[in-house]
């Protein structure tokens, strides 16, 4: 299912009083408290907030990777609570894209066979599965850089092949954990086009996890965490095509 | 199949790591090898020796024992037998060698019949029958020692007190290597004699007859050990391939052993190899964070990393196989006598079981690594980096 399948009209993301806490030794930590939040298709949300604000673990809970401890959290119309790991990761592969911020391609395997990756899950055949590769590295504009492995590459063309294996399978949902920053100010500013044409060519939802005001700049909407409590939810005024760092 | 590169490249990834791993396989496999050829052997060995309806009579006590010379012609006469011969070990060296080969005291008038299958030129076994001090020799012994008819082949005695004299009239050609020299019964006791000793003189070390017919291999052992049963000396007779088994029974506690060694070599083998691949996946930890956030299921991962450590310890298998069987070709190629059959004599399924063994160590060593990155959190495994 692409983002241009999602109907019209009905969030791809429903958040309902969401807490999660976690458990270390005796303590009991609460991260997010009370988090109501809904998505749209063809969104490009910024996440905000300090250290420990519960932004990462928002996007995790988003992205299928954790449970929460209470609440609502149906993601492309998965109930996410109430799923069994094996079907988790079923879901995620055909339905989200990870872009990290060290881009955590795998070292001894190409950037084509990285971008392929994902699509091993698939049915693909052979030939489908190179032409969504070629496709993908297209995009990202990599396509001569197929053959090569992640150490012969610079920052930002690492990160360019983890968001060619992120669009890969042409998921609904693209999240994206501080993906700028590991960066310097140049590959970054590319980075955050890349990504602002992915929402607006592609009609990709992002959700981006970051710290830095430049890269949120380039988000459509803005989420502000503080102490796992939303403070601040508001359409981004002032977001800029190709805003610099 | 879609992920045998990426396996095979994490195989190799760390190029030291694998190679010592796949080594420490490899030798360990290589010795288990060894022993299984030998045990296989001796299979093959036995085989063969059912296919010649040959009998081997021993005294009762088994080699500590004589049988009188007396019965060679006894056993001759019974209904069913095609023929039979003395059979005595000298076990001398060879000027100054140290170890003796095989050399038997026999009859050179019937010998030929009771092995049929050997064969020698009839001028050749004319000559070693009209020459007391003369003797025949497996052709490939005779030819890898450089001997040539006429060749003067002196034995010192070990077991026995006196030295033989003896002259190679002649070579014959056995299905596979025996390693063999066989000369005249008739000397070695006439040298028993001259030593006075009685107790020796007069006796074969065995009796080998050749029975017509299979099927009467039974009956006829039976009638021998009850023809001497009252006798000073009764005999144990038994068929050339259970004569052969007995050798390995022998040495079978030697053989539980070495299996036993070779158990614990194996699971401390086990245990190095899964220490090497806990290792390996701890370093990939975020990688197989990564692995299972696009999708990877458990039940893959656990693929990925058992496919990885079979795939090492079945190259260090593979390995072993080759050296462990090209040791045994070189003893087959140096030491006929010991060891008669070719690796390809004795390609088997035990060669797969050794196979086995090494992809066994290969999910037993993956196992808690692999059941470890399967159970992996994501969450914990990104959290290193994100």
């Amino acid at each position: 299912m692409s983002a241009t399948d999602a109907r019209d009209g009905e969030p791809i993301v429903q958040i309902r009083d969401l807490y999660k806490e976690f458990h270390r030794d005796d303590f009991t930590i609460p991260v997010l408290m009370g988090i109501n939040v809904d998505l749209r298709a063809g969104e490009f949300m910024a996440l905000m907030g300090p250290s420990g604000s519960g932004k990462t673990t928002l996007l995790n809970l988003i992205a299928g990777l954790d449970r929460p401890t209470s609440g609502t959290l149906r993601v492309i119309g998965q109930d996410l609570g109430n799923t069994s790991e094996g079907a988790l990761a079923r879901w995620r592969s055909q339905h989200i894209g990870f872009i990290f911020q060290l881009y955590n391609l795998i070292p001894v395997l190409t950037a084509y066979e990285n971008v392929e990756l994902p699509l091993t899950l698939t049915r693909l055949g052979k030939r489908e599965r190179r032409e969504h590769v070629a496709a993908a590295l297209e995009v990202v504009g990599l396509s001569d850089r197929g053959d090569h492995y992640p150490r012969q590459l610079s920052g930002g063309q690492e990160q360019r092949v983890a968001i060619a294996r992120a669009i890969a399978t042409d998921p609904t949902l693209l999240v994206a954990d501080e993906p700028t920053g590991d960066l310097d100010a140049k590959s970054a500013a590319e980075i955050l086009d890349l990504l602002q044409r992915l929402n607006e060519e592609f009609a990709k939802t992002i959700v981006m996890v970051t710290h830095d005001p430049h890269a949120a700049a380039r988000a459509k909407r803005l989420l502000h965490l503080e102490k796992g409590v939303l403070v601040d939810d508001q359409p981004n005024g002032q977001a800029v095509k190709g805003a610099g760092r | 199949m879609k992920l045998f590169k990426y396996i095979w490249r994490n195989a190799t990834r760390n190029k030291l790591r694998s190679s010592l791993t796949i080594l420490s396989v490899a030798f360990s496999l290589a010795l288990m090898t060894v022993l299984y050829g030998y045990l296989a052997m001796q299979n093959v060995w036995s085989n063969e020796a059912k296919t010649h309806n040959r009998i081997v009579v021993l005294n009762k006590q088994g080699f500590s024992g004589k049988v009188p010379i007396a019965y060679v012609d006894r056993v001759r006469r019974m209904p069913g037998i095609k023929a039979a011969v003395p059979y005595s070990w000298f076990g001398g060296t060879y000027k100054d060698e140290q170890a003796p080969f095989a050399q038997f005291g026999t009859d050179a008038k019937e010998v030929f019949n009771v092995w049929n299958e050997y064969v020698i030129a009839p001028e050749q076994l004319a000559a070693w029958q009209a020459n007391r001090q003369g003797c025949v020799v497996d052709s490939r012994f005779a030819e890898q020692r450089g001997w040539k008819i006429g060749e003067k082949i002196p034995l010192k005695g070990t077991y026995y007190q006196f030295d033989l004299q003896l002259e190679m009239v002649g070579v014959f050609k056995a299905p596979q290597p025996t390693g063999s020299l066989w000369f005249h019964w008739d000397y070695l006791e006439e040298g028993l004699k001259s030593k006075n000793a009685l107790l020796s003189a007069g006796n074969a070390g065995a009796v080998y007859a050749k029975v017509e017919r299979a099927d009467a291999i039974a009956g006829l052992c039976q009638s021998i050990d009850d023809k001497f049963a009252s006798s000073d000396n009764p005999t144990r007779t038994q068929t050339e391939a259970a004569f052969a088994q007995m050798f390995t029974d022998m040495v079978g506690n030697i053989q539980a052993y070495i299996r036993n060694i070779g158990l614990a070599v194996m699971f401390s083998l086990t245990l190095v190899a899964a220490n090497a691949m806990a290792m390996s996946m701890r370093e990939r930890t975020t990688e197989v964070a990564v692995l299972k956030a696009i999708g990877f299921s458990r039940g893959r991962v656990l693929n990925l990393v058992l496919g990885e450590s079979c795939l090492i310890a079945a190259i260090g298998g593979l390995i072993g196989l080759a050296i462990g069987g090209g040791f045994l070709q070189v003893i087959h190629k140096s030491a006929p006598q010991y060891f008669p059959f070719s690796i390809g004599d004795m390609a088997g399924g035990w060669m797969l079981w050794i196979v086995g063994v090494a992809v066994g160590i290969g999910l037993v060593s993956g196992l808690v690594p692999a059941v470890r990155a399967a159970q992996l959190s994501v969450v914990n495994g990104l959290r290193r980096v994100v």
